[in-house]
């Protein structure tokens, strides 16, 4: 009986990090759209947004039958319900990488117009999800920690942009489509920051039972 | 054993045991019977003798003793009894040892008696009055003898048990401490039982060759191990699931795992979907080879399943590494592509010189000027082809160059004497400077590099500019050092100005000449003749390329 839950667990395991490679692909794929200024690059994203998703209700119907059938206790339901938190963070990472590949698509932006800014938040982001992936593949609380810490770094990412954007809208030539598409691009970035310390405190939480 | 050996000897003892106390109770009781029968027949005679003497007197004041007597008429009559009434007893004389007693005197007879419920023994004698006189004694059976000597036999048993239970205890260990003390390492040193000397030969035997076998596959899983974890390509085993069974230290390198993974989940080492696409594709049963990018490089990744029974079970992959190897096609692609494209120019040219020729659309005055053209454009694409060859030689490293003591400044010499008229034209001043050092090594070679350099030196430089030759010994090597304050090379064209065909600035290669081979020379020719090339540039400062022959 026992080893049916431990073999399911570990299918569970399986496919989370499965779901998270998934996200992994889908916000790299957008990011490099946005700092390559290339819309073709962003097609992918959206078939990855969809196998994101169908990932999130097959992981969600399991969880559920593993609540229901085994009625875990201790660790295991801890880790059954942080997975049930977390691929809901997931599915919002792979949502949102969508909506900038949708923005990419409509406005063209050239890769000129996202500035050294806008990339050094892009690869900020990527780090943050790849190492929320890592702290949960690794159950490492020192790497779900950096993640939690390296948001601030995202924020700050955030900030510049913010004002390189407004320096833009001052100049009497600005392209004002433009810079209101690079600054939702970067709110969604920012806001993918915060769905990886969501899974990184998620993660903390199905090892150490603490929710910080 | 030990038990078993025990068990035997018990069993056999307490065997033995009863078997001899019963033959001896058989024996005893017929010794005993006899004896009865013979004092029986004793007593009778003395009753007899009493009786005849004493006649009917006899018998009225006869104490009761162990013995039956009894008195009988002739007629057969009970006359007297010691035991029972004589009155109300049945007539005698039907009984056998009367009959016998009335026909010859004496009789006897042994029979069980209904009245007194055992058996008796009879013996009776005629009396000199024609009476008979009968005496009978109870006989004792066997298994009143038995009850009557319980007591000493149980005795006896219970030491005849003790004493083979000890013996046994004894014997059995005695028996079996031989085999016990069998050293089975060494079967041939064993003394003990003749009987066992085949199996001990046997397992001697059998040990050697397992010794040998085991060393043999020891030293099999030594080479096999020391292949698989000193070769370049990655080996990774997985088991059903996913499960990494073995892994190589060049494919943890690959897939950058920092401890042995060993039994982990391959996608808690790797989540790269393309690799998650082919293990899967392998472990579902299906072989699978793909170029894919990991962190590490680019490598070509060979997935093949592990069948047992009919049924996928694992799966074996192969990393190779390609990243050097598709560089390194690019480059030949990209050189196919530079020749062709370096060839073309000029034979464009010429053509289209020839072409205006031929259709009569030059004026004879300008004819000269065109085949001056021609000339040009034909003596660029010697040189190409030249350079070409070259450096073709080089990439061979050509054997029938000798090497021989030069001295590198006479070479430097002659070099600059070669480019002094062009440099005067482009108003460049060439200066050399340093000792005389004799080097060891290929002239042509040497004069290539040096007449390179200092093409280069020329060509990519300023009106009013200087290029410098310095000839030095540093850290007991020979170095040549050509510096200029030209145009310089931008730092990230620093890489591959030594590719070949690689041009800096594109668009002024014509006007410039050369053929973009120049450096690609000097590498492979310095790489000949064991030479260290350096390169020093600042963009609008000058460059310096320096080359130490160790």
């Amino acid at each position: 009986m026992r080893s049916r839950f431990d073999e399911q667990l570990e299918l569970l395991n399986r496919e989370m990090i499965t779901m998270g490679a998934l996200c992994e692909n889908a916000i790299a794929s957008s990011a490099k759209a946005v700092t390559d200024g290339d819309a073709a690059l962003a097609e992918p994203v959206f078939s990855l947004a969809e196998q994101i998703e169908e990932k999130e209700r097959e992981i969600e119907a399991m969880c559920m039958k593993l609540l229901l059938q085994q009625q875990p206790v201790a660790k295991d339901l801890r880790t059954i319900s942080s997975a049930l938190k977390m691929v809901t963070d997931m599915e919002r990472i792979g949502r949102q990488s969508s909506d900038i590949a949708e923005i990419i698509k409509m406005a063209n932006i050239s890769a000129s117009g996202g500035a050294k800014e806008v990339h050094d938040m892009a690869v900020a982001v990527i780090k943050m999800v790849s190492e929320s992936i890592d702290a949960f593949v690794k159950k490492d609380t020192s790497v779900a920690r950096a993640v939690i810490e390296y948001d601030d770094v995202v924020d700050g990412c955030f900030n510049r942009v913010k004002k390189l954007l407004i320096d833009r809208f001052s100049q009497p030539d600005a392209n004002g489509e433009q810079t209101i598409d690079l600054l939702m691009i970067s709110k969604y970035f920012e806001r993918i920051g915060d769905h990886a310390v969501n899974i990184a405190g998620w993660v903390l939480f199905s090892i150490t039972g603490n929710r910080e | 054993m030990t038990k078993r050996i025990f068990h035997s000897i018990c069993f056999v003892a307490i065997a033995v045991f009863f078997a001899s106390v019963i033959l001896i109770m058989g024996m005893l009781y017929g010794y005993f019977s006899d004896m009865q029968q013979k004092q029986l027949k004793m007593q009778l005679e003395l009753a007899a003798q009493g009786a005849n003497n004493e006649a009917g007197e006899y018998f009225s004041d006869l104490p009761v003793r162990d013995y039956r007597i009894t008195w009988i008429d002739a007629d057969g009559t009970v006359l007297y009894d010691s035991d029972t009434q004589s009155a109300g007893m049945e007539n005698h004389l039907e009984r056998e040892e009367i009959q016998e007693a009335l026909s010859s005197g004496y009789g006897e007879s042994r029979r069980y008696s209904a009245t007194l419920m055992a058996h008796y023994l009879y013996t009776a004698r005629r009396l000199d009055d024609g009476t008979v006189l009968r005496l009978s004694i109870a006989q004792s059976s066997i298994l009143t003898l038995v009850f009557g000597m319980a007591q000493p036999i149980s005795v006896v048993f219970l030491i005849a048990v003790a004493l083979s239970v000890f013996l046994a205890v004894r014997i059995s260990k005695s028996i079996v401490r031989p085999l016990n003390e069998i050293d089975l390492d060494h079967p041939l040193s064993n003394e003990g039982y003749d009987e066992l000397a085949p199996f001990l030969r046997r397992i001697d035997s059998q040990q050697r060759q397992l010794r040998g076998q085991k060393s043999k596959l020891e030293q099999k899983q030594t080479e096999l191990d020391a292949i698989i974890g000193n070769m370049n390509e990655g080996l990774l085993l997985l088991g059903e699931k996913g499960k990494i069974v073995g892994i190589n230290p060049a494919a943890m390198r690959i897939l950058g795992a920092e401890e042995n993974p060993v039994g982990a989940d391959m996608l808690t080492v790797s989540r790269d979907p393309q690799l998650h696409g082919i293990f899967s594709k392998a472990l579902d049963g299906e072989r699978d080879e793909r170029t894919v990018s990991l962190a590490t490089g680019r490598y070509q990744i060979s997935a093949s399943p592990i069948f047992a029974e009919e049924k996928a079970v694992g799966a074996a992959l192969c990393f190779f590494d390609v990243t050097e190897k598709e560089k390194a096609e690019q480059m030949r692609r990209e050189f196919t592509a530079n020749v062709s494209h370096e060839l073309k120019t000029p034979l464009h040219s010429i053509s289209g010189y020839a072409e205006l020729m031929r259709n009569g659309m030059v004026k004879s005055q300008d004819i000269v000027p065109f085949a001056g053209k021609i000339y040009a454009e034909a003596q660029r694409m010697i040189r190409l082809v030249d350079d070409i060859i070259n450096l073709s030689h080089l990439d061979e490293g050509v054997e029938d160059m000798r090497r021989a003591d030069v001295d590198i400044y006479d070479m430097a010499e002659k070099a600059v004497g070669e480019l002094e008229s062009q440099a005067e034209k482009a108003g460049v001043t060439i200066t050399l400077k340093g000792g005389r050092f004799v080097l060891r090594a290929v002239p042509q070679l040497l004069h290539a590099i040096i007449y390179n350099l200092c093409d280069n030196a020329v060509k990519y430089n300023r009106p009013g500019g200087s290029v410098e030759v310095t000839i030095f010994e540093k850290e007991n090597n020979i170095c040549l050092s050509v510096s200029d304050n030209g145009v310089g090379i931008p730092v990230d064209e620093q890489e591959r100005v030594f590719e070949r065909f690689y041009r800096v600035d594109k668009s002024r290669s014509k006007e410039v000449g050369g053929t973009g081979l120049g450096l690609s020379i000097v590498k492979h020719a310095a790489i000949l003749l064991n030479g260290k090339i350096e390169l020093h540039s600042v963009p609008g400062e000058g460059t310096t390329v320096s080359v130490t022959f160790q």
